[in-house]
C-alpha cells in the first residue's frame, strides 16, 4: 500500500481522485490537504473534500486546509477567468450546469485543525522515505512546505504532480496548464526540488491520443451496472454527465479527462505511464503568455543550463488499463462505515 | 511610560545587531521575541548571530525562532556588507549557549500575534521572507499586526550614494509583494532616510567615549561594516536597521508620506525596485507610509544614549 497525502483544489476530477484514493486497496490515504485553485476559495475547496469523503464513508481521513492564495499569482481578472468561463458554459447548458462545481453545502464535519503545510511537514518528517505527496491542484502548499522545511525534499518518498504541458496545447494559454499557471513561483520551487518526481502533463490526460483514458457516459453506465447500493457511483451518475458533455463540446475531447485520478493511480502503479528518464524541469516565470510554461531539459543545447535531474515526465498512458482500474475501484467500492 | 511590545524579524547583520542591542536596552521597547531570516547571511548564521548577541547583552530569555532559509521564489543572494559570518569584526563574541525555539519563525510569529489581546508592532530589518510566508500561511494574523516597520525600499534617490534597488527588497521581492498586497499597515524605512544616518568621524568620536565592552563591540562591528560603503561610495556605515527600530521609540525621527507602493518582479536591472505612485495616477489605494526625511542628529543621540550605561 502506498502511503499518500493527496493535495487537491477540488475541481471535478479532484473529487473523483479523492474518491478513488479513498477507495483504492492500493492506497493508504494519510490525509487530503486543500489548496486554493480552480474550484474557488479555500473554504469551498475544503468543504467539497469534506462532503466527498463523507459520501464515501471516510470521515476518518483527516482534511487539512491549506493556502488561500498563490505566492504571486496573476492579475485579478486573469485569476478570475475560470469563473467567466463558467458563465459561457451556463449560456450553453442552462440549468444542467447547476451540477458543475456548485457551492458546497455545509459539511457534516469540520476540517482537521492544523495547516496543510504543517501536516505535510510533520507526517513526512516523522516517516522519512515513506510518504508520497500527490498534488492535483496548484503547488502552493507543496512549495510552502519545501520553503518552511528544507529537509522535506530528502524525506519524501516521491512527489506526483499533475501539471504542465509539453506537446498538447495548454488550457490557460497555448503553452500553460492551469495548475502550474496558477502559481508559477510555487511550481518552480517544487519542480526544481531534489526529490524523485513524476510529472503528469496534459499530454497524457487532456489529449485525444489518450482517449481511452477518458470517462464517457457509457463508462458511467458500466459502473452503475456493476454497483450495488453504492452512493459514490450514484453521485457520479448524477453529477458527471454534464462534465462529460462540457469536455466533449468545449474542449473537443472524447470524454471527461481524469487527470487527477491518473495522477493518483500513477502513485501506486507507475507502469501505467511511459515515463522519460529523470530530467530537470523548470517553469518560466517572466513573460505573459508563457508565464507558467513547463520546460524540460532534454536533448543537447549550446547554452548551459539546468538543475537537478529528478523529474520523470509522463509521455504516454495505458488508458484502457487505467480506466478499468478506475471503474472497478469505484464500482466495487463498499462503504464500510 | 508603558513600553511598546514588539516582535523583531531580522538577519543579523551588524546593523541588525545594533538594533537588537537598542531594542533590548530601551525602556520604551518590550522585546517579545526575535525571528531570523536569511539575507545578510545564511539562516544558520543569522540565527546563531541573533542568539550570540542576545545572550551577550543579557537578553538570553528572549525567545528566538529561526525562519526562512531562502527567499520565497528566488535563489538566495547574500548581502555583502557583513562578511562571511554575517557578523565579522568581533571574533571574541562567544557562540551562544541558548538555543532557538523549535517552532518555525512564521508559526512563532502567528502564535505570538494571536495570543495577544491587542495588535502588536512588528519590526522587520531583513528580506521579508518570514513576513510573506506568515501572511500566506496564517492570513488571519493580519488584524493582529498593529504596524509593520520595515527597513527596506528606496523611492527618491536624491543622491548618488543611493542605489536604485535596496537589498531587502531585491532579495525577496515576491515576499514584499505579498506584504504590500495584504493591507498590513507598513512604514517603509528605506535608503532615502537610512543613507542619511551615516557613522562618520563625529559618531566614531562619540562611540569612543563609551568606554565599556559593549562600546568596543559596537565599534568593532562598525569598523568592519563600513568597509563596503567606504570602499565603494566613500561614506561610513549606514544605520539602516537601527533607524527602523528607533521609530518604535520615537516615530518623530522621520517624516512619512503615504503612497501606493508596487514592487517590480520582472525587469533585468530593476527587479526588487519599489515604485511609489505619489499622485494616485493608477487609482489605487495608498498601502504604505514612506519615510522621506530624517533627523539624523536626534537619531544618533538616541542610539548613543542607549549604548551608554
Amino acid at each position: 500500500m502506498e502511503r499518500i497525502i493527496l493535495d487537491v483544489d477540488s475541481a471535478g476530477d479532484d473529487i473523483l481522485a479523492v474518491l478513488f484514493a479513498a477507495a483504492s486497496p492500493h492506497v493508504k490515504l494519510e490525509a487530503v490537504t486543500t489548496v486554493t485553485g480552480a474550484a474557488g476559495s479555500i473554504e469551498q475547496v475544503t468543504n467539497v473534500v469534506l462532503n466527498t469523503l463523507s459520501l464515501a464513508g471516510r470521515d476518518d481521513i483527516p482534511v487539512h486546509a491549506g493556502a488561500w492564495r498563490p505566492i504571486v499569482g496573476h492579475a485579478k481578472a486573469d485569476m478570475e477567468a475560470p469563473v467567466h468561463f463558467e458563465k459561457r458554459l451556463t449560456a450553453r447548458f442552462g440549468d444542467r450546469l447547476k451540477k458543475f462545481n456548485p457551492p458546497a453545502p455545509a459539511p457534516t464535519r469540520k476540517a482537521t485543525p492544523g495547516h496543510a503545510v504543517d501536516f505535510i511537514i510533520d507526517t513526512v518528517m516523522s516517516n522519512p522515505g515513506e510518504i508520497t505527496l500527490v498534488t492535483t491542484g496548484p503547488l502552493t502548499n507543496a512549495a510552502m512546505a519545501l520553503l518552511q522545511e528544507p529537509r522535506l525534499a530528502g524525506a519524501l518518498k516521491r512527489l506526483l504532480v499533475l501539471g504542465g504541458t509539453f506537446q498538447t496545447p495548454g488550457n490557460m494559454t497555448p503553452v500553460t496548464e492551469y495548475n502550474i499557471w496558477a502559481d508559477p513561483e510555487a511550481s518552480r520551487i517544487v519542480l526544481n526540488a531534489e526529490v524523485d518526481k513524476i510529472l503528469v502533463p496534459l499530454d497524457i490526460c487532456e489529449d485525444n491520443r489518450v482517449a481511452t483514458s477518458m470517462m464517457t457516459r457509457d463508462d458511467i453506465a458500466d459502473m452503475q451496472a456493476v454497483a450495488k447500493n453504492n452512493p459514490v457511483v450514484d453521485m457520479i451518475a448524477d453529477v458527471f454527465p454534464i462534465y462529460v458533455d462540457i469536455w466533449r463540446e468545449f474542449f473537443g475531447l472524447v470524454g471527461f479527462p481524469l487527470d487527477d485520478v491518473i495522477t493518483v493511480a500513477l502513485a501506486f502503479d507507475p507502469g501505467l505511464a511511459t515515463l522519460t528518464e529523470p530530467l530537470f524541469v523548470d517553469v518560466l516565470i517572466d513573460g505573459h503568455v508563457a508565464r507558467g510554461q513547463t520546460v524540460a531539459y532534454r536533448g543537447f543545447q549550446i547554452l548551459p543550463g539546468g538543475g537537478p535531474k529528478t523529474t520523470r515526465i509522463g509521455t504516454d498512458l495505458d488508458g484502457r488499463r487505467f480506466l478499468k482500474i478506475f471503474k472497478d475501484t469505484l464500482a466495487r467500492y463498499e462503504r464500510t462505515i | 511610560m508603558t513600553p511598546t511590545p514588539i516582535l523583531f524579524d531580522c538577519d543579523p547583520g551588524h546593523d541588525d545587531a545594533i538594533a537588537l542591542v537598542m531594542a533590548h536596552r530601551s525602556p520604551a521597547v518590550e522585546l517579545l521575541g526575535v525571528t531570523t531570516t536569511c539575507g545578510n547571511a545564511e539562516i544558520e548564521k543569522t540565527t546563531a548571530n541573533a542568539l550570540r548577541i542576545l545572550e551577550y547583552i543579557g537578553a538570553g530569555s528572549v525567545p528566538v525562532a529561526a525562519g526562512c532559509h531562502r527567499p520565497l521564489a528566488r535563489p538566495l543572494v547574500l548581502g555583502t556588507a557583513d562578511g562571511p559570518s554575517g557578523l565579522e569584526g568581533s571574533p571574541y563574541l562567544p557562540q551562544a549557549t541558548i538555543r532557538p525555539v523549535k517552532q518555525h519563525a512564521v508559526d512563532f510569529l502567528a502564535e505570538k500575534l494571536l495570543s495577544r489581546a491587542e495588535p502588536t508592532v512588528v519590526v522587520a530589518t531583513g528580506p521579508l521572507c518570514n513576513i510573506g510566508l506568515l501572511l500566506l500561511k496564517h492570513p488571519h494574523v493580519l488584524p493582529k499586526i498593529k504596524q509593520l516597520i520595515w527597513m527596506g525600499g528606496v523611492f527618491y534617490r536624491k543622491s548618488e550614494i543611493i542605489t536604485p534597488t535596496e537589498f531587502n527588497a531585491f532579495c525577496d521581492p515576491e515576499a514584499l509583494r505579498i506584504v504590500l498586497d495584504s493591507g498590513v499597515p507598513i512604514t517603509m524605512v528605506g535608503l532615502d532616510v537610512t543613507m542619511q544616518v551615516l557613522v562618520e568621524e563625529p559618531q566614531y568620536a562619540e562611540l569612543a567615549r563609551i568606554d565599556t565592552p559593549l562600546g568596543k563591540l559596537v565599534n568593532d562591528w562598525l569598523l568592519f561594516y563600513e568597509k563596503l560603503h567606504r570602499n565603494s561610495m566613500g561614506v561610513g556605515g549606514a544605520m539602516h536597521d537601527p533607524l527602523a527600530l528607533a521609530l518604535v521609540i520615537d516615530p518623530t525621527l522621520v517624516r512619512t508620506r503615504p503612497a501606493h507602493i508596487g514592487v517590480d518582479l520582472g525587469g533585468s536591472y530593476t527587479f526588487g525596485a519599489t515604485v511609489a505612485d505619489f499622485w494616485g495616477e493608477r487609482g489605487l489605494k495608498d498601502n504604505a507610509l514612506i519615510a522621506n526625511e530624517v533627523d539624523s542628529d536626534r537619531f544618533f543621540k538616541l542610539m548613543f544614549d542607549l549604548l551608554r550605561d
